[in-house]
């Protein structure tokens, strides 16, 4: 602003338009609505990530299970068919890695069933042996279960498809729902939005009428109100947004610290890149303020003789 | 530069407001309109102001013909016209100084072209200690003077005044009158509605009466003074 600007109150073309003091409750509507926005976009990208994640755990693996014999020596029994069943293994092309999990990890794995009572310890769990298909490689289950009951008759092989096929199935579902409440919250943000740029340019027909009138050309009076909305709309959902940032990173936090997230779930803050993402909510209900305003002045005018 | 032929004026389906109106405003010409309340002035003066148009006729402005110019067109030729009006109220959260700009930021001017010729023309109608003040704090003489500040500032081909005078005291009219004489010698064309038969028998110029929408007659009036 001028010196001489500063000395009689004279104010940068963009403000001819008032700032509302009634426009704060409206502001807060759509920090709110874009805190909401924000918080569904984030979930979708947590949803999906999780539905990959989930996908990538489990193809590519097979894990084979070797039950205890009935009768015998069952530890002896036991080795043997390990030992067979891990030939077969490493003899079954694209098989990269073959582990057999320890004592201590097939006990972890039963923890949460039976606990830490040592009510096991006598007790002959199977063998599990996890094997890693090369990157690209399909396993012929069938095949390879004919070969190890020929080897290793208490041999079962589980290539995960049927958990894998409703772990799908759930994220799938956990997706769509968080892809159908965003598409509500971007429908009620801009349904708001527009209503209350279109209820604020009613408060200002007068003035639309009278700029009309002193031979303001549409364009320019349509500048001024719209630039008006568009810099309170980005504010108010840029507030929104960083809320909705700011509390994804603190759910973040809470691992980081020692509180851990529900086992199964992912981890429900948002990577960087993520976080970028939701940039596009503020850019959206800016864009939509923007659109409406112009339109709505344009149509006012336009009714002006 | 202001041309009427059988101009007829209704709003929505009432009766017609102005009848069969003719007459020409002169380039440079000083015109009174006058008539009772309800003959129709203030319908004349949105007519040539281009707030309304005709319901028949023909209007004719600075040489272009309304029925037929394009929508386009209009805010170039609004821009022309300074307007002193009751409809044309003041931007409330403006300060005087920024409503008086306005016509010149519409045109496209810097302040710094145009302050020093606002603060000229706010002080010479004896606002210059109040350029900062907003409306609401003025009273409405003072808002009358901002008014009629912001209609001449640009200097307009064509300057039209609802009741000018009506709310200031009888110095301060006087003063508004010779700035629309001093505007008018410079070659704008000066209309002024006014009930003031005084104001109109002091001032050389044209008077056009108006009775139930009609003009009943066009006279030159004395000039005494100007």
């Amino acid at each position: 602003m001028s010196d001489t600007g500063k000395k009689t109150g004279m104010i940068a073309a963009r403000t001819i338009m008032p700032r509302d003091k009634g426009a704060a409750p409206l502001d807060f509507v759509i920090a709110v609505m874009a805190l909401l926005a924000a918080l569904a976009l984030g979930s979708s990208m947590i949803a999906s990530r999780a539905a990959e994640g989930w996908q990538s755990g489990l193809s590519g693996r097979v894990t084979v299970q070797v039950l205890p014999p009935e009768t015998g020596d069952v530890q002896a029994g036991l080795d043997a068919e390990v030992r067979s069943a891990l030939s077969v293994l490493h003899a079954t092309p694209g098989v990269a890695q073959v582990r057999v999990l320890s004592d201590g990890e097939i006990a972890a794995l039963v923890e949460p069933w039976i606990g830490k009572s040592g009510v096991v310890a006598g007790i002959p769990l199977p063998r599990l042996i996890d094997a890693t298909l090369a990157p690209g490689e399909a396993m012929d289950t069938a095949a390879l279960q004919a070969r190890l009951e020929a080897a290793a008759p208490h041999a079962v092989v589980d290539d995960h498809r049927r958990w894998m096929s409703r772990l799908q199935g759930l994220a799938d579902t956990v997706r769509y729902a968080a892809y159908g409440i965003l598409l509500l919250i971007a429908g009620a943000t801009a349904a708001v939005v527009m209503l209350s740029t279109r209820a604020g340019l009613d408060a200002h027909h007068d003035m639309v009428a009278l700029l009309h009138q002193m031979g303001a050309r549409a364009g320019f009076i349509a500048r001024n109100i719209e630039w008006h909305y568009f810099s309170s709309a980005l504010l108010a959902s840029l507030a929104g947004t960083v809320a909705a940032a700011l509390l994804f990173t603190g759910i973040g936090s809470l691992a980081i610290v020692g509180v851990d997230a529900v086992p199964f779930l992912p981890p429900l803050s948002l990577t960087l890149s993520e976080l970028a993402w939701l940039a596009a909510v503020p850019a959206v209900i800016a864009g939509i303020a923007w659109t409406t305003a112009r339109l709505s002045v344009l149509s006012v005018v336009r009714a002006i003789y | 530069m202001v041309r009427f032929e059988n101009v007829g004026m209704r709003y929505g389906s009432g009766p017609e407001v102005l009848r069969d109106v003719s007459f020409l405003l002169a380039q440079g010409s000083f015109t009174f309109l006058t008539g009772l309340s309800g003959a129709g002035k203030t319908t004349l003066l949105k007519l040539i102001c281009l707030a309304e148009p005709p319901s028949r006729g023909l209007i004719t402005l600075f040489g272009e013909e309304l029925a037929t110019a394009r929508r386009g067109e209009l805010p170039a030729l609004r821009r022309r016209i300074g307007v002193v009006f009751q409809d044309f109220p003041l931007l409330s959260h403006l300060s005087a100084y920024d409503n008086v700009a306005l016509p010149l930021r519409l045109a496209g001017k810097r302040e710094a072209d145009y302050h020093r010729d606002v603060r000229e023309l706010l002080s010479w109608v004896g606002l210059g200690d109040r350029m900062t003040s907003k409306p609401a704090t003025l009273s409405g003489g003072e808002q009358q003077r901002v008014a009629i500040a912001r209609a001449v500032v640009a200097r307009p081909d064509l300057l039209i005044a609802d009741e000018p005078t009506g709310n200031v005291d009888p110095e301060m009219g006087a003063k508004l009158i010779r700035l629309f004489a001093e505007l008018n010698r410079l070659g704008t064309t000066v209309l002024i509605a006014t009930h003031d038969r005084m104001l109109v028998e002091e001032t050389r110029g044209r008077e056009i009466r108006l009775v139930e929408g009609q003009v009943m007659e066009m006279r030159q009036t004395a000039a005494r003074s100007a």
